[in-house]
């Protein structure tokens, strides 16, 4: 019997690539795409490291033949924290190698495990930190203190920060080889502003979205994946956050968050819970329609538990459209917290307050200029990068 | 369809419920005491032991008398509104009281609203007498529904032709260009250009004074003729206009062309092709036609959130509409302003959203709702 088959050796299986390996294959291909990632990291690496490029903490100061290193004492606890977070975002890939290599066959998929370990990593870090570490606050007049030093490594651009900080002898200058953006009104670098805001601007677009997205991913999964009054209860639930305008629910928030809440908490909190409807919605629609697929009916005829079912088959096979979703989302994000600093309602280092101080001024095009310009490129950069992955998952789906 | 119309309006009733129930518990429920933010709107953040001091000493003068919620009601009854000189306020501080009396104050709201009482406006009440929140809005919604009216519009009447347009010549340097300088519009925030077209192109401005900023409305227009009036309104919204347009066209236009696109693989276009008919009639007469469907959808769908987006516009150009109404009204923690606005904003996100589907049913035959 066995001689009528065609004896034919099995052909080697071709290694099996993961559904996100296919995506990114796709990705690479696209120069816009892959110029908006590097776009988008370049702007992470330059808020991360702001302290560094304008400031007037010196890295480096010999006086008395002393050498000492004051940056790194005065340095933020939660400066150190964003680098350190964006230090695991780039090493992600890394770890994802590692994992797969290591285990096959894991109850999650690599990427989840390897973000779950970082994840793990970062939190230990910052608690740790926050509790041993109490950074440098005395104002040390160091620009004022340079001549007297033997050698002194400052910032690139070396420009007073502080809080109140007026200088009306340098204010509203043209750019020049020192300021290379010019000053504004108070005599403030816009160089540092737009640094620093850009730090206010990413925290606001990975963290906001985060929550956003870790909400609607685990609601709407169980959602979808269970029915019946599970889903009738959360999509009423859902449904009442739909219905409030976004814009409504954070102003109303926003004035009545009392001042000693951090602003910018604030708004990452606002947008993270107002936001996780849309998310929500497309994970319930990608498990309804994969609940009922064929390996999802083996899967569960193994013995496989439900949450392993959930986390490793179901939930990464309905992750595109939120992938999509969250890329347009950090750009929303991005533009609310802009409009939000720029109608005066919340007071964070912002790219929207820069805009809003250029306004009664438009002569000093250099300050609402830069704002506006970084505002474009940002935003233009996440839809650049949201259509192409929209794009690479789906060809067909030109939308 | 009556009887669909008639069960999705009964089920808005729970949704908006929770909407308010929502809304109301947030602004009551927010940390942070008011007479504290009070001082330190005034002083500056000074030192907390300072604080509690003086806040103590605020609350006395004004005739604060600290209220536990559930447990004076339990327990001493004698606490009353009725026998306290008058003038005096109750002061809640427990987290659990606050819960407690924002529930019944919840309850009370949802009672007086039931009779068609939405309660006074604590903002407008000094100017003038006590004011309804219903008729603050009634004077506003007429401004914010013009603007959006104009800008829906142009927004249907460009992005249509230029989604179509891009199908057409799908993958000519025609849908390249549109599709970029489309996205490129999408990424210029509403705020960078109305700081430019204020500042440029705005009366008082820098640049060319064409344009009036801020209201709608000349000085005196309830005299105007119909057509002096209509030409004044324009040149009054043709700023703000503009900002709510240009960010919305992309969408529709991307949805006009992958609508058409769509249309134009499917089966009938090749039998209509194939019978020989010339190409202008395959593509205007049937296959746009079609494509046309779910663009009616999209753009009402699409009403509730150009709304919302006008709050932002409304307050650069301080255009007096519902949605600074909004800002005004969070801002002075106006409770029954607040509601009625929310109330407001949910009942036109829900009507059009049923609209959308009504239309959309009407528009195609083989849609059915039981």
């Amino acid at each position: 019997m066995s001689s009528l088959l065609p004896t034919t050796e099995a052909a080697p299986l071709a290694r099996s690539r993961s559904y996100g390996a296919i995506v990114w294959r796709q990705l690479r291909k696209r120069p816009t795409a892959m110029v908006s990632l590097g776009v988008i990291v370049l702007l992470a690496f330059l808020a991360v490291i702001a302290p560094f490029l304008a400031g007037e903490v010196p890295i480096r100061w010999v006086e008395n033949g002393e050498v000492s290193w004051p940056i790194f004492r005065y340095l933020d606890n939660a400066e150190y924290a964003g680098m350190l977070a964006f230090l695991l975002a780039v090493l992600l890939p890394v770890t994802v190698r590692l994992v797969r290599a290591r285990a096959e066959r894991a109850a999650v998929s690599p990427l989840v495990r390897a973000a779950f370990i970082h994840g793990a990593v970062w939190l230990a870090a910052t608690v740790a930190l926050f509790a041993a570490r109490t950074p440098e606050r005395h104002y040390g007049f160091f620009l004022e203190r340079a001549p007297q030093a033997e050698s002194a490594w400052f910032p690139l651009i070396a420009t007073p920060r502080h809080p109140g900080y007026e200088s009306l002898a340098h204010r509203d200058e043209a750019p020049s080889w020192r300021h290379p953006l010019g000053t504004d009104r108070l005599g403030q670098d816009i160089v540092l502003r737009i640094l620093y805001g850009a730090r206010t601007a990413m925290t606001i677009g990975f963290v906001a979205v985060g929550i956003g997205a870790s909400i609607g991913i685990a609601l709407g999964s169980v959602s979808g994946y269970f029915g019946r009054w599970v889903d009738l209860v959360l999509m009423r639930v859902a449904e009442v956050f739909m219905f409030i305008p976004q814009i409504v629910l954070i102003i109303i928030i926003l004035a009545v968050t009392p001042s000693e809440v951090p602003p910018l908490w604030a708004v990452v909190f606002v947008i993270g819970v107002t936001g996780w409807t849309g998310y929500y919605r497309y994970m319930r629609a990608e498990l309804l329609r994969i609940r009922s697929e064929d390996y999802i009916t083996a899967a569960r005829a193994l013995g496989i538990p439900t949450w392993r079912l959930l986390l490793r088959h179901a939930v990464p096979n309905g992750m595109a459209p939120i992938l999509v979703g969250a890329t347009f989302g950090i750009a929303g994000a991005v533009f609310l917290e802009a409009s939000l600093a720029f109608l005066n309602l919340v007071q964070t280092p912002s790219w929207g307050e820069l805009l809003n101080d250029g306004r009664q001024h438009l002569e000093y095009w250099w300050g609402w200029g830069s704002a506006g310009a970084i505002i474009f490129i940002t935003v233009l950069v996440y839809n650049l990068l949201g259509e192409a992955i929209r794009d690479a998952i789906d060809p067909r789906l030109k939308l | 369809m009556k009887t669909y119309i008639i069960r999705r309006l009964l089920l808005m009733i729970p949704t908006l419920i929770g909407i308010t129930i929502v809304v109301y518990f947030i602004v009551r429920l927010a940390p942070g005491d008011p007479i504290e933010a009070m001082i330190r709107n005034q002083s500056g953040n000074i030192d907390p032991k300072a604080m509690k001091e003086s806040a103590q000493k605020i609350r006395e003068r004004l005739g604060l008398i600290e209220y536990h919620y559930l447990r004076d009601r339990l327990f001493a009854p004698e606490k009353t509104w009725k026998e306290k000189p008058t003038g005096a306020v109750f002061w809640v501080t427990d987290a659990a009281d606050k819960v407690a009396s924002a529930a019944v104050g919840y309850v009370q709201w949802f009672g007086r609203l039931c009779v068609g009482n939405f309660g006074e406006s604590i903002k407008y009440r000094t100017s003038g007498g006590s004011r309804n929140p219903l008729l603050l809005m009634a004077e506003r919604i007429p401004v914010t529904a013009t603007l959006n009216v104009i800008a829906e519009t142009l927004i249907f009447v460009i992005a249509i032709p230029l989604g179509f347009a891009a199908a057409r010549y799908q993958g000519k340097w025609f849908d390249r260009a549109s599709s970029f300088v489309l996205l490129a519009l999408w990424s210029i925030p509403a705020i960078l250009a109305a700081t430019l077209l204020i500042g440029y192109l705005g009366l008082g401005g820098r640049g060319l004074e064409w344009f009036p900023i801020g209201n709608l409305h000349s000085f005196g227009y309830e005299k105007l003729p119909l057509g002096a009036y209509l030409k004044d309104l324009l040149w009054h919204a043709a700023l703000p206009v503009v900002c709510l347009v240009y960010g919305g066209l992309a969408y529709l236009a991307k949805m006009g062309r992958a609508s058409l696109l769509e249309n134009l693989r499917a089966d009938y276009v090749r039998t209509a092709r194939a019978k020989g008919l010339p190409e202008e009639r395959v593509v205007y007469h049937h296959a746009l036609r079609n494509s046309l469907l779910p663009m009616i959808t999209a753009l009402v769908l699409s009403i509730p959130g150009l709304i919302g987006g006008s709050v932002i516009v409304e307050y650069i150009f301080s255009i007096q509409g519902t949605g600074l109404l909004l800002v005004d009204a969070a801002k002075a923690y106006d409770l029954a302003l607040i509601m009625a606005e929310t109330l407001l904003y949910g009942v036109l996100t829900l009507v059009f959203l049923l609209i959308g589907d009504v239309l959309y049913a009407w528009a195609d035959p083989r849609v059915r709702y039981e």
